[in-house]
């Protein structure tokens, strides 16, 4: 399944991205395209929450596309979330 | 994905344009002189403004986010830095009040100082501008930095408040007669003292700062993502390069940083005439056009003895401290975006999107009218200033979002 919230700002991608988790048949991932850079850490965020683990590419400048997918073991919350903070830190461009 | 949270490619950052900077950096400085010249208090808000669009374009500031996350995700993370910010301002303005009015207790009020009349309209506003803000996605100064950021979202959201701004001054009269005339500016040093209102309100501030984080840890939190540590500077040209990316590298700064910062250029905007705020100049850009155009825009009643941001005072001017203020903040963003290379053109692809932005800006219109102010001038600026008002709009405003959230759990 894929959702496009280009042009999107917070809350929607989170928000978005949980609906569609939510909807998500056994098996399916969730490919989110996006443009809004705090939807780097708040849509993997919300996915953790749901058991989901994250993905980030790049797709274009400024535009990224978040990949989900469920975890076949339960995962660890506290690990993961400093892992999405960390990453969200990462992809952000270093040198203005 | 075995490691949970991976990165595949990192995404290539956006070119920052040569010529677009080297523009908006001529075009402010073109722009400061011209204003300047005319009057130095228009140049110096011009900088003001250009400065408050950096500030909260580096730290994602957004004050509709603060009241929003608490209630969404229990977020407290931008609500506390803005306390913090809060907290900087009141010793700030105390500070300057003092010197301005050294006995309050003789029933006089601060010049320039943002102390709104209390009443219904404080309420009204304050809960009609929460709900708009949440569907707007932004306040009032939120939209303004986000247009110049290049979201298309932003500039409907901005086609909404100047109609709502427009028809709350059509209205105004009913407003004024019914309550607005009736009640009181209330300055707590009036009845307390300074020091003791200067403590109290810092107290209020504190206990709101614990209130959050007990809120904000009752779910699991996000951790701050460290700065990655800079490379090492052996070189002048290096240390400069270094210093650069901490002001526009892409990561921008923390909401505190943003927070104090603005904090900081409050008072400095106060120290010359009056603290932040936006929504004064937007209301009399509406109202300039409307009257351009026939369409009413008549003086508002009584509105010329209002503390706070109120167009009425100066007349058909389209050129005023407010409105450099206003512009300022959507060209310091556009340039501080490009320079961190943020800055892009993004609209939204759900077509029912747009209605919503538009509803949203028009509720925060009307009701930044009410309360004489916005997010900024009816609170960032409201409290400090030791305002009554300031925290009867921040209780508008929590309410208000907590509405706001259920509609936009229930949209498209």
């Amino acid at each position: 399944m894929q959702i496009d919230v280009r042009g999107e700002m917070c809350p929607y991608p989170a928000m978005k991205a949980k609906e569609a988790l939510k909807k998500l048949s056994a098996g399916d991932r969730l490919e989110l395209i996006t443009d809004h850079a705090p939807a780097l850490s708040t849509v993997p965020w919300e996915g953790a929450k749901l058991g989901f683990l994250s993905e980030i590419a790049g797709k274009a400048p400024g535009e990224w596309v978040i990949t989900l997918e469920k975890a076949n073991a339960p995962i660890d919350q506290k690990q993961i979330l400093t892992a999405i903070a960390a990453r969200a830190a990462e992809l952000a461009p270093d040198e203005a | 994905m075995q490691a949970g949270a991976t990165a595949v490619t990192a995404s290539p950052r956006l070119p920052a344009n040569t010529f677009t900077i080297a523009g908006a950096l001529l075009f402010i400085v073109v722009a400061a002189v011209f204003t300047g010249q005319k009057d130095f208090e228009l140049g110096a808000f011009w900088l003001i403004g250009i400065a408050f669009g950096v500030i909260v374009q580096r730290s994602r500031l957004c004050f509709a986010g603060a009241f929003r996350d608490l209630i969404m995700s229990g977020d407290g993370r931008l609500m506390r830095a803005i306390i913090l910010g809060l907290a900087v301002t009141t010793l700030g303005f105390g500070m300057l009040m003092a010197r301005f009015v050294p006995d309050p207790s003789f029933n006089v009020l601060p010049p320039g100082a943002h102390i709104q009349p209390v009443g219904f309209a404080t309420i009204v506003g304050g809960v009609m501008f929460g709900i708009g803000m949440v569907l707007a996605g932004g306040c009032v100064s939120g939209t303004l930095w986000r247009m110049g950021e290049g979201y298309v979202n932003s500039w409907v959201a901005m086609v909404g408040i100047l109609f709502g701004l427009w028809g709350a001054s059509k209205s105004w009269n009913w407003w004024y007669d019914n309550d607005i005339s009736k009640r009181e500016a209330t300055w707590l040093p009036t009845d307390l003292g300074l020091t003791a209102s200067v403590l109290l309100t810092l107290g209020l501030l504190a206990v709101a700062y614990v209130a959050i984080l007990w809120w904000e840890f009752r779910s699991p939190r996000l951790p701050e993502p460290k700065a990655k540590p800079a490379p090492p500077a052996l070189t002048v040209r290096e240390y400069l390069r270094n210093s650069w990316n901490v002001v526009f590298g892409g990561r921008g700064w923390t909401y505190t940083a943003g927070a104090l910062a603005l904090g900081v250029l409050s008072i400095v905007a106060y120290n010359l005439q009056s603290p932040l705020g936006v929504t004064g100049g937007l209301a009399l850009w509406a109202d300039n056009a409307a009257r351009v155009a026939n369409a009413g825009g008549l003086p508002l009643k009584g509105a010329d003895l209002l503390a706070g941001c109120s167009s009425a005072a100066a007349g058909a001017e389209w050129l005023t401290i407010r409105t450099t203020t206003m512009t300022g903040v959507v060209l310091g963003a556009f340039t501080a975006s490009v320079l961190s290379g943020e800055f892009k053109v993004r609209f939204s692809r759900n077509t029912a999107r747009y209605p919503q932005l538009l509803i949203g800006g028009a509720a925060m219109g009307y009701a930044s009218v009410l309360a004489v102010g916005c997010t900024i001038g009816a609170f960032f600026s409201s409290i400090p200033s030791l305002a009554v008002a300031g925290w009867i709009y921040a209780a508008g405003l929590a309410a208000g979002a907590f509405i706001g959230v259920q509609v936009i759990r229930r949209l498209p």
